[in-house]
């Protein structure tokens, strides 16, 4: 900014002073300089300050954004193989076809996405959790295996207390560090796309811009003035390509942080929002679930239950609310509002499913909580499981066109300030050289 | 690694597809498998090394709530306790399991006890609590048949007991009941069966049983610490262990289902006791060997929290009817203090505390050795 600054504003003002005693070419020469060093300066500063946001934009289409995928995936598929295990054991012996294939799936995902942010190791600070999850999956593994094993046997109820300790595992030890992960991937997604849309060093690049253009200009007046020539072409190709350059820069990056904002703010929250919704229906379902395996007499599952569903929504604070409020248009918004209505007769189901337990009706709750048929519970889950499935896919798009249009706004930039500066340098280089000529 | 985990988790996959084609009850899984390695981090499993030998100098009082089976051995284990550490004083109060797991996860007892584990909604609400095993107790199926003779113990099973509480059996004499008691002289006297009137472990221990030996029971009653009793005319509702065996004393032709603590009063009362037929086909009543083999088939397949069902278990002699009673606790206390004397008490019941001087008079039995290595395992957690 020193070394630029006095050459647009102060430059002339001194060579006024100069042109008595060193005379012009001093003058020229000084000019010449100072408009070649600050064109390059600014072309090495823009390149790299664009460079730096154009990668930025990219880690979050690229890398941020899959990463962050791979860490909610792995939440859900552990969520969802807790409830699938538990409903097919509830099912069982011997346990459905579709409903162990889904939990075999599950795990089969789970263990992929691990791979993957394990093999990505973008963020060390998850590693303990992402060690933990491998530790400890095969051990829930093995519990659900010997819930299914002993149920097998003949023996229920042992089968039910181990299916409830592989809850318990997966509900104290691997869903908290998958959130945990989830949580640190979600971040790095969120601080990639600030570095993307982060304003200091762009603005630097166009002041800088702006105070090399009112030099071009003030230095072609000072010629015109002493030179009484009209046009000098090379620094009129100088001030167009930085005029061109900087409306360049601040339109590309104007549409960068629009997009990238829209894309976080109406995509990825909103999806991220419906993801934890999506748990705690799970949470949810399993207390159903589990209630009806334990029998306890405890009245800790329903209890459990309630706190989802204010968490869930439909309601002011829930995650539902929330989402709605993040993408109040488009394809997520009519799933959210297909989602409000379908938890709702949800909960009414589940509701009868508790009077039932209370009464000790286990007959009649079994065929509720597990029976297909549309005034089942399983058919009310599965339907706001699809809704929220639904607004996660619409939001997962907004959020994809977003940061890839985010990403390509930078594109060709880069090169484009490298060449305005080359123009800029060597159209005032040229075009003082032929007046500085004249005095030889 | 992550290829290591693939191939453990198809191995699990396997071995499920294994277990399901093989439901019938033969092949690769007829033996339960064995528990999955341990991982010595997260709640319920600590360290081994931290178990203090004596709860500390400081002056203290634990509180303790919950189960009314287990209210009478916690008294002498406390006022044992305090004899040997004048410094610890232990309170107890017979409150009820329920209320012994809530005043726990509350914090306004040091320790409840328990005649069930913990539920997963118990531990999902308060992630910090611990069911540690204390003891096995069992549960003794009761009668009042007079006459018939000394020594003679009425064989049952769980499809005849399931019967009689559904009140498709309403005679001693029933061809069913006889069936099973060749060459005993049933009375041809009406069938009462007693049945707890409020929620309770021992109408899940005994519902548990009928769920197993009949399954017409399972599917249209099931189990619970609730049970949606049949209409039986003679059916009657009894308030506590106490209220069954007093009841039971004046009925003639009662059966009922009692914790194995009451057995001394039950047998003063003269009622006599069911020899019951466990899963392997045999007729075993319940005493320190039929309890203890009905336990040991259990212990390899024990998680390391120590929550397990135990009902009509495989083993050839063992019981059918048996559970641990548990003390729940937080594993984390306000104190390092109170942390060492729950510490230190926790482990003095598991071992010197499971003499048969203490639980001969409630006809408890000792923990077998690998159960009380996981106790200690999960006692050396409470912080």
């Amino acid at each position: 900014m020193t070394a630029v600054a006095p050459a647009g504003a102060a430059a002339p003002a001194r060579t006024r002073t100069s042109l008595r005693g060193a005379g012009t070419p001093g003058t020229l020469r000084l000019m010449l300089i100072t408009l070649v060093g600050a064109s390059a300066l600014w072309g090495i500063l823009g390149a790299w300050t664009v460079g730096q946001h154009a990668s930025a934009a990219a880690q979050v289409a690229t890398s941020s954004e899959p990463l962050s995928l791979d860490a909610r995936q792995l939440y859900q598929s552990l969520s969802d193989a807790d409830v699938t295990a538990t409903t097919a054991f509830l099912a069982g012996p011997p346990e459905p076809l579709a409903v162990r294939q889904r939990y075999e799936a599950d795990l089969a995902r789970a263990a992929a996405d691990l791979s993957a942010l394990r093999a990505a190791d973008a963020n060390s600070a998850d590693a303990p959790a992402l060690a933990a999850i491998s530790a400890d999956l095969p051990v829930y593994a093995g519990y659900v295996q010997q819930a299914q094993a002993y149920s097998a046997l003949g023996h229920p109820l042992t089968g039910g207390s181990f299916m409830q300790v592989a809850s318990e595992q997966m509900h104290l030890r691997l869903l908290p560090a998958a959130r945990q992960i989830y949580t640190s991937q979600n971040a790095a997604l969120g601080a990639a796309s600030a570095r993307a849309t982060g304003l200091p060093l762009i603005v630097l690049v166009l002041l800088l811009a702006v105070a090399i253009g009112v030099a071009l200009l003030r230095t072609q007046r000072w010629l015109t003035r002493r030179t009484h020539r009209i046009v000098n072409y090379g620094l009129l190709a100088a001030t167009a390509a930085v005029i061109v350059a900087t409306v360049w820069l601040a339109v590309a990056f104007t549409t960068a942080r629009t997009d990238l904002e829209r894309s976080l703010g109406h995509g990825s929250t909103p999806a991220e929002l419906l993801a934890r919704a999506a748990i705690a229906a799970q949470q949810a379902r399993a207390d159903e679930v589990l209630n009806l395996i334990s029998r306890s007499g405890s009245a800790s599952f329903q209890q459990d239950f309630t706190a989802m569903r204010t968490t869930i929504g439909p309601g002011s604070g829930s995650l539902l609310a929330a989402a709605a409020g993040a993408a109040p248009t488009g394809a997520g918004a009519q799933a959210v509002a297909a989602a409000e209505r379908d938890a709702s007769s949800w909960y009414s189901v589940a509701g009868r499913v508790f009077r039932l337990d209370v009464a000790a009706n286990y007959a009649a709750e079994t065929r509720l909580v597990i029976a297909p048929g549309a005034g089942g519970s399983a058919a009310g889950f599965s339907r706001l499981e699809s809704d929220i499935g639904r607004g996660i896919a619409a939001d997962q798009v907004v959020f994809t066109a977003g940061a890839t249009a985010g990403s390509g706004a930078f594109g060709g930039l880069e090169a484009g300030i490298i060449v305005a500066a080359l123009i800029m340098a060597a159209g005032s280089g040229w075009g003082l050289t032929r007046r500085l000529a004249e005095y030889r | 690694m992550a290829l290591k985990l693939r191939r453990v988790l198809a191995l699990c996959a396997v071995a499920l597809l294994g277990c399901a084609a093989s439901a019938a009850g033969v092949t690769a899984c007829a033996t339960p498998p064995q528990p999955p390695p341990v991982h010595a981090t997260g709640p319920g499993i600590g360290s081994r090394g931290g178990l203090p030998a004596t709860p500390g100098s400081a002056r203290l009082t634990l509180t303790e709530t919950g189960s009314t089976l287990l209210y009478p051995l916690l008294r002498t284990w406390a006022a044992a306790y305090h004899g040997k550490y004048p410094n610890i004083t232990i309170t107890t109060a017979p409150t009820g399991s329920g209320t012994g797991i809530a005043d726990a996860s509350a914090g306004t007892a040091d320790l409840g006890a328990s005649d069930a584990f913990l539920s997963s909604g118990n531990l999902v609400l308060d992630p910090d609590l611990l069911n540690v095993p204390l003891a096995i107790s069992a549960q003794q199926i009761n009668y009042n048949l007079p006459g018939l003779g000394p020594g003679v113990h009425v064989k049952l099973n769980g499809a005849v007991l399931a019967r009689m509480y559904s009140g498709s059996i309403t005679t001693w004499n029933d061809p069913a009941i006889a069936a099973l008691n060749r060459g005993v002289r049933l009375p041809a006297i009406r069938v009462v069966p007693l049945h707890r009137a409020e929620s309770s472990g021992d109408t899940f221990l005994f519902s548990s049983y009928l769920s197993t030996g009949d399954p017409g029971w399972n599917a249209a009653i099931g189990y619970g610490t609730v049970v949606a009793w049949p209409p039986v005319p003679a059916a009657r509702a009894e308030q506590g262990n106490s209220g069954m065996v007093a009841a039971c004393a004046v009925t003639r032709g009662c059966v009922a289902y009692v914790g194995i603590s009451y057995l001394t009063q039950a047998l003063a009362a003269g009622l006599g006791e069911a020899a019951l037929q466990n899963a392997a086909g045999h007729f075993v009543l319940p005493d320190g060997p039929s309890l203890r083999a009905a336990v040991a088939s259990f212990v390899p397949a024990t998680p390391q929290n120590e929550t397990i069902s135990m009902v009509n278990g495989p083993a050839a002699g063992g019981y059918p009817i048996v559970n641990f009673e548990y003390a729940i606790v937080a594993a984390r206390q306000r104190s390092p203090a109170k942390a060492r004397a729950i510490k230190a008490f926790l482990h003095w019941v598991i071992t010197s505390g499971n003499a048969a001087g203490y639980l001969g008079q409630v006809r408890f039995q000792p923990l077998p050795a690998p159960i009380v290595t996981l106790a200690d395992a999960q006692i050396g957690g409470i912080r």
